[in-house]
């Protein structure tokens, strides 16, 4: 099965994107989740769990989320997950924004994130 | 599988000249321990302080918290597979520095929370407040890569646990518990007429930051296996998680896992605790379908009914929870979930990221949002900074006075997923 990587991370673009298709996109964790959500509307299938990790949704302000090339009829437990995700982001963000963070942590999240999606490139 | 524990009582530590046990006081020559963990080439340097409970210290970030045994007797080492051979441990005796840890600091990321203070309000949410602790603090060689980081202060604290287990192994024990584990038939015909009951324990594997390791092996590369309970107390699973620190299963939760004391505990009386399943929690979500798969499997090729299943971390292992949960009722047998929550700083919030109906028996380790402020200490052990980097931020702010305003997630062990803590609610 082919694959697709969903991402705001610049370093996911940058060390995968020559081994498996890479949609970057310079945008909010919240709107990475969003676009997965209109793909899986569209038929394609999610591939790994949205909120990977266990950093939190308003800590980290990168996500790389993977979805099948491929498009299918709806798959329901793909929705499912995906709005769950969403919900779940939502209550965190709520309560407190992800901060301004400095250039070092950045590049530990983007590290972090970037692992997180490799563990999945089968 | 018959294991004896057998506890030393320590109520006290100090610094001294030979590394040993008086009078239940852990004495540390502090230099000989540096020199031990100095040897890592990763390491640029190495201290170590000492906390004990009531003291005016703030310990932060912490990694891992490790309780020191030794095998007296019976095949192995402790930490199976990293530090000692591959050999089968759960047998024998293993002797327990009882109240005392070793607890591993290191900024290995920029944003690391994970937090024990040891008197105060704060001091109240983790369990390592009581213990007498030995602290680490581990700076990593200039540019050494996260990973390495990591490993080095893992196997930093290992060391340093095994160090102070290798003591005890002359001393007779203030305390002798026995733990008997039959084979699954044994067990059967002993107690007929028991219900019989497995424990399914969820392992956080998902990259950097977030592994655990069975006899040295990555459990993301694993698939769900049978284990002894008692395999677990001689340090068979060991921590590479650091992150979620109010539910993650550091070291020392995994040898004193509170869900394998209380199934013996009531083994033989209320039921008959047969086995244990393990399994791990992948970020691909085929990973999810295949492990939950094996775990159901595995609960019904033991033929129980009823199972305990515990979790590890926040989000995603919310859905392998569930599905954990899901497939193994569809195979006729019970299941009691225990997770923790993150329902919001009101608390009105769902507190999973997944849910289902046959999930209708949870334990909550309690709200990780939960607002809460901790009085500044006279002293700081570690790093200030990932907590100063936070202001006003993620997890809190650091104030003038050096008060912290932070959610209980950022407290070591606050919410634990094991049940290790004070926090939970009850449904009426």
């Amino acid at each position: 099965m082919k694959e697709i990587i969903i991402t705001n991370n610049p370093l996911v673009k940058e060390e995968l994107e020559k081994i498996i298709k890479v949609e970057y996109y310079y945008t909010d964790y919240m709107e990475i989740l969003k676009k997965v959500r209109d793909r899986i509307h569209k038929g394609h299938k999610l591939l790994t769990h949205p909120l990977s990790g266990s950093i939190k949704p308003n800590e980290t302000p990168y996500k790389s989320i993977m979805i099948s090339m491929d498009k299918d009829d709806l798959d329901t437990d793909s929705l499912i997950t995906i709005e769950n995700s969403i919900h779940t982001a939502k209550k965190f963000i709520k309560d407190f924004k992800t901060p301004d963070w400095s250039e070092e942590i950045l590049s530990d999240f983007q590290t972090i994130d970037l692992t997180l999606i490799k563990n999945a490139i089968k | 599988m018959n294991l004896e524990l057998g506890n030393i009582f320590i109520k006290d530590v100090k610094f001294g000249e030979d590394t040993k046990v008086e009078n239940g006081t852990l004495i540390v020559n502090k230099e000989e321990l540096i020199s031990l963990i100095s040897e890592d080439e990763h390491l640029k340097s190495v201290d170590v302080e000492l906390a004990k409970p009531g003291d005016s210290i703030r310990i932060t970030p912490v990694k891992d918290v490790i309780e020191p045994r030794v095998k007296v007797d019976g095949p192995g080492g402790i930490f199976p597979g990293v530090l000692s051979k591959v050999d089968t441990v759960g047998t024998g005796k293993t002797n327990v520095l009882k109240g005392a840890a070793v607890v591993t600091t290191g900024k290995i990321v920029g944003f690391q929370e994970g937090i024990i203070d040891m008197t105060g309000p704060g001091a109240d949410y983790t369990p390592f407040s009581k213990l007498n602790n030995v602290v680490l603090i581990c700076e990593p060689k200039d540019d050494l890569k996260q990973h390495e980081h990591e490993k080095a202060v893992r196997m930093a604290g290992l060391k340093a646990a095994r160090y102070f287990g290798e003591v005890a192994k002359d001393i007779k024990p203030d305390e002798v518990k026995s733990y008997e584990s039959l084979p699954l038939l044994k067990s059967v015909e002993k107690y007929p007429e028991l219900p019989k009951v497995a424990y399914v324990q969820m392992l956080q594997s998902q990259g950097l930051l977030h592994d655990t390791y069975v006899y040295g092996v990555d459990a993301k590369k694993t698939l769900s296996t049978l284990i002894g309970p008692t395999e677990i107390m001689d340090g068979a699973i060991i921590s590479g998680n650091c992150v979620s620190a109010c539910d993650k299963n550091t070291t020392y939760h995994h040898l004193n896992n509170p869900v394998i004391h209380d199934l013996f505990d009531k083994h033989g009386k209320e039921f008959n605790f047969v086995g244990m399943i393990i399994t791990n929690e992948n970020v691909y979500l085929a990973d999810k379908e295949r492990s939950s798969n094996w775990a159901a499997k595995l609960a019904e090729y033991l033929g129980v009914d009823g199972v305990i299943i515990s979790q590890e971390g926040f989000g995603n292992p919310d859905t392998d929870l569930i599905m954990n949960c899901k497939k193994i009722e569809e195979k006729g047998i019970k299941t009691v979930i225990v997770t923790d929550e993150y329902a919001g700083r009101d608390g009105a919030s769902q507190p999973l990221a997944d849910a289902d109906p046959k999930a209708n028996a949870v334990v909550t380790g309690g709200n990780a949002n939960e607002v809460i402020k901790l009085p500044p200490m006279d002293k700081i052990i570690g790093h200030i900074e990932p907590v100063d980097s936070i202001a006003g931020g993620f997890d809190g702010s650091l104030e003038k006075d050096g008060s912290i305003v932070v959610e209980l997630q950022a407290i070591t062990g606050a919410t634990n997923e094991l049940g290790f803590n004070k926090l939970s609610a009850k449904g009426y």
